[in-house]
């Protein structure tokens, strides 16, 4: 790491802000030497060994919520500006980084934020929004928008601060404390829907007192480059080779929803609760007709193409309104239609962004709620395939029933709760749409990710192997994995990795004309390595072993048709997989 | 002999009724994946494509059997989360 100090001009720039959530103070801090070659993920994993007691409960006054921009944050380089967000995670118990696009990062960045760590809990109850800016910190009551969703929230924060702020804030499910609770940022067009989704860190926000954070970088500058000229010819090689990959002209088009199709074709599309891994209603909630619908829809307001960050490229995000004008989701994703229409036998576009309306404006996962509802249906509270029915089971978690409560803490909670062992989760955390007895090396991901089950840390499903074979998938899990976690420490989205991957030049170009560093291509495996080996040594501090790293028992029992495959990847090389 | 044949995304056909996203294909015995693209006219290159065969990846010198079920997937392979290790 000694090759990645930082400058002097970068350390005058970059502070860690810390705030007492009960004191309401801020105080500015000199960027620790450990803590200056990292970003994004790698840094939430860092302050989280260094800073975090491990066997603090989630919910109390010594955990803290941490937000960290990625090393390439702060440019507008094409999908470059997301941001960590982390703490120890209510779901799993473990370390938790969950990143989101949006505004968020860029105004961060602005503020010279290295890190942004919130500690602490107020005395007394209540609700406040905390203002960052050049001039410091200040908590403003919020009380009046208790109980409010993100989409009823946003507006009035936006009159009171500014139309171009960014805002962190939380739903009726963060105030709840559930652990499927996430943190929606705003999107460039000021709609709160680039959720943090995983892991409960709502919750954790709940729990401070915060019901918003406003980010107010007027003013600030973009961090420094040490090179500017280099830097200037990095951007350009990397967006012209974003730009010339095909999968971007797909995604562009066709968004993430692409993939229903292509998991279908595995046998590894979540239907019925995980009980099959294809669904016989695949057409109507398939990308091709998703673009057809928001084709025909444009007069009212849908889009195939919409950038969550401004300087985006790809735009794999989309604008979909349903056939009645009233529900407007931005966007609909490949994950909810598989966890909340194929796995709850759901087969119209509109009854899923209904529900992905709702859920959104709860504040809460729609990965987690989907299992969660999966499980309630396994369970006889809803029939598969009755939208109506699954909406009013969410409308329970907005009024705050015992039944709604149980459903917002996701589907670990609810299986046992409800009295059902076929329970897809890892360490807590819900799968998502990916089975991963029929695509083995998610699988891998999922069982041994130090997150819980999430395929942001490592999908394979487009690797060039026999999903259905155990063998290999270690090894292609693990090149995921470290993949993946250098992306998050980078703050880009995994779709810029097209970039990335068409030109390998690309992410040293960038880091070290902006740093002054002298990386190689072995530089992002490096970053996303020592990510996953941080993460995993505060897991152990707090208590995981392997027994930890597996996949639900009944995943290696119960066959998944179409294959009838089971999870059989041996446990010993699953116990191996970061030893190199 | 015959097969079905699932297209995904800008591979989907268009036809006055709408796009195609299925075909049931008449092939001749002994034909092979790689004859199946040149029939349909995929001009995409090879590395730009999954071809699956009843749920397997399979190479494009595959010989097609009677019911076997084909989709054809555009799927670059880009960062290194698509490759993992495997190209390393």
């Amino acid at each position: 790491m000694s090759n990645r100090t930082m400058s002097a001009e970068h350390r005058q720039f970059f502070s860690v802000w810390r705030v007492n959530a009960r004191s309401q103070t801020l105080s500015k801090e000199p960027v620790p030497a450990a803590w200056q070659p990292l970003g994004g993920r790698a840094l939430l994993a860092r302050i989280l060994v260094d800073d975090v007691a491990t066997t603090c409960d989630p919910l109390g006054p010594h955990n803290k919520l941490i937000f960290a921009p990625g090393l390439l944050v702060g440019h507008t380089l094409s999908s470059c500006d997301r941001i960590s967000i982390g703490a120890k995670s209510p779901l799993t118990g473990g370390a938790k980084e969950s990143n989101a696009g949006g505004r968020t990062g860029m105004q961060i960045a602005l503020l010279g934020m290295k890190a942004l760590i919130i500690e602490g809990q107020p005395d007394e109850p209540g609700w406040w929004a905390l203002h960052l800016s050049a001039s410091g910190a200040r908590f403003d009551r919020a009380d009046e928008l208790a109980g409010l969703g993100v989409y009823a929230a946003a507006p009035p924060l936006l009159e009171k601060y500014g139309e171009k702020v960014a805002i962190a804030l939380i739903g009726p499910g963060g105030e709840m404390k559930l652990a499927g609770a996430g943190i929606q940022n705003l999107d460039k067009d000021k709609v709160p829907s680039r959720i943090a989704a995983r892991g409960g860190l709502g919750a954790v926000m709940g729990s401070k007192g915060l019901k918003a954070i406003v980010f107010d970088g007027s003013g600030g500058e973009k961090p420094p480059l040490t090179d500017a000229d280099g830097f200037k010819q990095a951007r350009k090689a990397y967006t012209k080779a974003l730009m010339g990959h095909p999968q971007t002209a797909i995604y562009k088009e066709y968004g993430t929803a692409a993939i229903a199709r292509m998991a279908h074709a595995f046998g590894a599309l979540p239907t019925r609760n995980f009980s099959q891994g294809q669904f016989e209603g695949l057409e109507a909630i398939s990308a091709e007709t998703l673009r057809q619908t928001l084709l025909d829809g444009s007069d009212k307001g849908c889009e195939t193409s919409h950038a969550c960050m401004a300087g985006c490229t790809i735009q794999s995000s989309n604008i979909y309104v349903s056939i009645d004008g009233d529900t407007k989701v931005s966007p609909l994703e490949y994950e909810t239609i598989g966890l909340m229409g194929s796995n709850l036998a759901i087969d119209a576009l509109d009854d899923i962004a209904r529900l992905n309306y709702e859920v959104n404006d709860l504040g809460l996962d729609t990965i987690e709620i989907g299992a969660a509802l999966g499980v309630a249906a396994e369970a006889g509270l809803m029939a598969f395939g009755d939208a109506k029915r699954a909406l009013e089971l969410v409308q329970e978690i907005r009024q705050g029933t015992p039944l709604g409560r149980v459903l917002g803490n996701g589907a670990a909670v609810t299986g046992p709760v409800l009295g059902v062992t076929r329970v897809p989760v890892v360490k807590g955390q819900a799968l998502s749409a990916y089975d991963p007895r029929a695509i083995k090396g998610t699988g891998v991901t999922y069982a041994t990710s130090p997150q819980g089950a999430d395929h942001t840390c490592g999908l394979t499903i487009r690797a060039k192997v026999d999903h259905l074979s155990p063998e290999g998938q270690v090894a292609l899990s693990r090149g995921a994995q470290y993949a993946m976690a250098g992306y998050d420490s980078l703050g880009a989205c995994i779709f810029a990795g097209f970039g990335f991957g068409a030109d390998p030049q690309v992410v040293p170009a960038l880091l070290n004309s902006r740093y002054g560093w002298a990386v190689d291509e072995g530089f992002l495996r490096q970053l996303g390595k020592e990510s996953v080996q941080l993460e995993r040594e505060f897991n152990r501090r707090a208590g995981f072993t392997a027994a930890d790293d597996r996949l639900p028992e009944w995943m290696t029992q119960e066959p998944l048709p179409p294959h009838n495959a089971v999870f059989d990847v041996p446990e010993a090389e699953m116990d191996s997989i970061f030893e190199e | 002999m015959q097969i079905t044949v699932h297209l995904h995304t800008v591979l989907q056909m268009p036809t006055p009724e709408g796009l195609r996203s299925r075909l049931d294909m008449d092939v001749p015995v002994n034909s092979t994946v790689r004859a199946l693209l040149a029939r349909l006219e995929i001009s995409l290159p090879l590395e730009a494509l999954l071809l699956v065969v009843n749920g397997r990846l399979a190479p494009p010198d595959y010989i097609l059997h009677e019911n076997d079920t084909v989709h054809l997937m555009p799927a670059i392979s880009g960062g290194s989360e698509f490759t993992g290790e495997v190209s390393s």
